[in-house]
């Protein structure tokens, strides 16, 4: 099949799958709307649509609203992190599940620095960053060594280690570092200057830390197609067998992954916290590792197409809490329509008809241009 | 004393629902199915179970349709991991995506239509008499010390007990478990014989569904009064846990479950003494680790004991 056809194939797959999660979101939307009539409640659904689709992004009166835009740029911040962890250790075959215990660890430790740490304006919101990057990463090692050494299942141990890490965190919150004077759990406030500045001045909270976002997205998809480390993860994920028969040292590249995974995630949870917030006050886990999943299946594991995934991502869920806003549909539909686009696209056998399709009219293709070639050899023959 | 007859009691009890589980883990795992939804599974078959058995007056219909809604979960995850070829994994995680935020979606939606206000849980509709009821043994309730133990259990428990030896028997001693245990250890010799590997990995993925099902069932109306989000807290993961420390046989996975439902039945008592419950709630994931280790290590010290007394039989027939 020929590059173009194959690029056809993927939009219309994706589209497909795009197209059969808002069938379902409308089917529920319709269920859960509670109107009197027939015509009324098609009517709600309508319009709680309209809120889910166009409302992220435009006004009821076909402005485009900056703010609006801007909130969902930001949201798209720790998913774009978690993203590009989940991409980089499921492209080396690795099923850790860490990502989520991961941002929340990675935002806790960069907020007690953003606390406590005596640094300078300038160097403290970088070393926070860091800092919860590295405290990941070793979190990472755990589940990173054990697979390697030991054969253990990272993805079970990566799922026990996110309870591990939302109960101490819990507990040193509750225990030794909470803000007495508030009314909920949350920690103290963060020094000023460990604050990351905001790139448009309209509240909507998108900091720079957008930016190193996108950097981060380059700098990962120039790790891993342009190195020879990121050619080893790729290519252990490929063939581990292959890998480890052509001379690489497959136990330290499955650690790699892991601890680069973490490091990702970490950053995450770092920007997010001295980005958006002035306190720490994660008490439970935010859910951005699984949605970072999800965009790294639409992202096809691939860098590069990650911040596109995350922006569809926080999109939909900027439209699904609009919604809940506005009529009666609660705002988790944003799960049920996150797992079925989730399904459906790493299905590989989805539109498989339609593929062999395309495949067997690109031979076709070809073996007429051979033919006449042949043709026209033979005639210049003559 | 921490322990008492109440902490057996206690640990038989938190056992029940991880045990069913670990069986389902077991089942998948010996056909060559992965299946990591089994958390979101219990979710779902929880809070439909709860509802429904709300809804007829009967804990029965809640703990039938509980294990309904478990095999038609499982039905699609299989539909999606065998048929259009979805990572099994990524299929699990998509269930537990819906377990998780989805049913509380459900469960707002579904209240709201039903009791005309939207629910965030169940626990104000399910009453005393909705409980699966317990059991008290004739006979064996007046042994002290054992009595106390092992009778008055909800009747699920017992089930879960006598399901080790029920699912034992089905891999060991009848065809059909032949068939799965041959799917899972090479589906390509299985398919030369003809067995049919997609029916067989069908089977196994929905007598997990009905296992985690029933565990469901277990945990809204009986563990807990009702469904609440998060209620599963991760006992699907420790299932899989179990399921790897055990071996993947029945009574090693029993086994594990049971040193889980002892690590959690020590976390509560602890915590009942004023110790911070967020610093004891850790220790069966921890313990879930630790075992995870010993057993790797176990078993590859195992491997090399057996290579090397091979090594040493081959070595003295070749001298003679």
């Amino acid at each position: 099949m020929n590059k173009r056809r194959s690029l056809i194939f993927s939009v219309v797959r994706g589209a497909a799958a795009i197209a059969i999660a808002l069938i379902v979101a409308t089917l529920l939307i319709f269920a859960s709307t509670n109107g009197a009539g027939l015509s009324e409640r098609i009517a709600d659904t309508v319009g709680s649509l309209r809120q889910l689709l166009v409302g992220p992004v435009f006004r009821n009166n076909g402005t485009i609203s900056t703010k609006n835009l801007c909130d969902v740029l930001a949201s798209m911040i720790p998913i774009v992190f978690t993203g590009l962890a989940t991409c980089v250790m499921f492209s080396a075959n690795q099923f850790n599940l860490g990502a989520e215990g991961g941002i929340m660890l990675g935002a806790f430790v960069t907020a007690m620095v953003a606390i406590y740490a005596p640094l300078p304006a300038g160097i403290l919101p970088v070393v926070a960053v860091l800092v919860g990057a590295a405290a990941v990463a070793a979190m990472m090692l755990i589940p990173a060594v054990l697979k390697a050494k030991l054969g253990v299942s990272e993805m079970v141990n990566s799922l026990m280690l996110n309870y591990v890490v939302m109960y101490l965190i819990k507990y040193l919150m509750n225990t030794f570092l909470a803000d007495k004077s508030k009314g909920q759990v949350q920690s103290y406030t963060f020094q000023d200057k460990a604050l990351l500045p905001q790139l448009v001045d309209n509240g909507s909270k998108l900091s720079w830390g957008f930016v190193v976002a996108i950097a981060f997205v380059v700098l990962t998809a120039l790790f891993m197609y342009r190195t020879r480390w990121g050619y080893a993860i790729r290519m252990i994920g490929i063939n581990q067998d292959f890998a480890m028969y052509s001379g690489m040292k497959v136990a330290g590249i499955v650690i790699l992954s892991q601890v680069l995974g973490g490091m990702l995630a970490g950053m995450g949870g770092g920007l997010e916290m001295l980005g958006r917030y002035s306190a720490y006050d994660w008490m439970s886990l935010p859910g951005y590792g699984w949605t970072g999943i999800t965009v790294a299946i639409l992202a096809g594991n691939n860098p590069a197409f990650v911040p596109l995934a995350a922006f569809f991502m926080a999109y939909l869920d900027k439209g699904c809490s609009l919604m809940s806003t506005y009529a009666n549909v609660p705002s988790q539909l944003i799960d049920i329509i996150q797992a079925v686009i989730f399904l459906f696209f790493a299905a590989e056998q989805f539109l498989a008809r339609y593929r062999q399709k395309l495949v067997v009219r690109s031979a076709e293709e070809e073996l007429k241009e051979k033919e006449a070639q042949a043709a026209a050899a033979e005639g210049s023959v003559k | 004393m921490i322990f008492t007859t109440d902490f057996f009691f206690s640990m038989l009890r938190i056992t029940a629902p991880i045990l069913l589980a670990t069986l389902a883990a077991v089942i998948g795992e010996k056909a060559g199915v992965s299946n990591i939804g089994l958390e979101g599974i219990m979710m779902i078959s929880a809070l439909f179970g709860s509802l429904s058995a709300y809804w007829m007056g009967s804990w029965a219909v809640g703990v039938l349709v509980a294990l309904l809604v478990g095999i038609l979960v499982s039905l699609l995850m299989g539909f999606f991991a065998f048929n259009l070829r979805t990572d099994i994994i990524l299929t699990g995680i998509a269930v537990n995506m819906i377990g998780s935020g989805g049913t509380l979606f459900l469960v707002k939606v579904i209240t709201n239509a039903t009791e005309g206000k939207a629910l965030a849980s169940t626990t104000s509709l399910i009453t005393k008499n909705l409980q699966i009821p317990s059991w008290n043994i004739p006979l064996l309730k007046d042994i002290p010390v054992v009595g106390n133990i092992l009778s008055g259990h909800c009747i699920l428990t017992y089930l879960s007990f006598l399901l080790v030896f029920l699912t034992w028997v089905l891999l060991y001693k009848t065809p059909m478990g032949l068939n799965l245990r041959s799917v899972g250890e090479n589906p390509n010799a299985a398919a030369s014989v003809g067995v049919s590997v997609l029916k067989m990995k069908y089977i196994a993925i929905c007598l997990g569904g009905a296992l985690s099902g029933l565990g469901g069932s277990f945990m809204s109306m009986y563990y807990a009064m009702g469904w609440s989000q998060d209620m599963v807290a991760g006992r699907g993961f420790i299932a899989l846990a179990a399921q790897a420390m055990g071996a993947g046989e029945p009574l090693g996975a029993m086994l594990a479950a049971l040193v889980f439902g002892f690590a959690q039945a020590l976390g509560i008592k602890v915590s009942s003494r004023g110790v911070d419950s967020n610093l004891v709630s850790p220790i069966p994931y921890l313990v879930t680790i630790l075992g995870l280790v010993v057993f790797a290590i176990v078993a590859r010290w195992r491997v090399r004991r057996q290579h090397s007394a091979a090594a040493l039989q081959e070595k003295s027939s070749a001298a003679k």
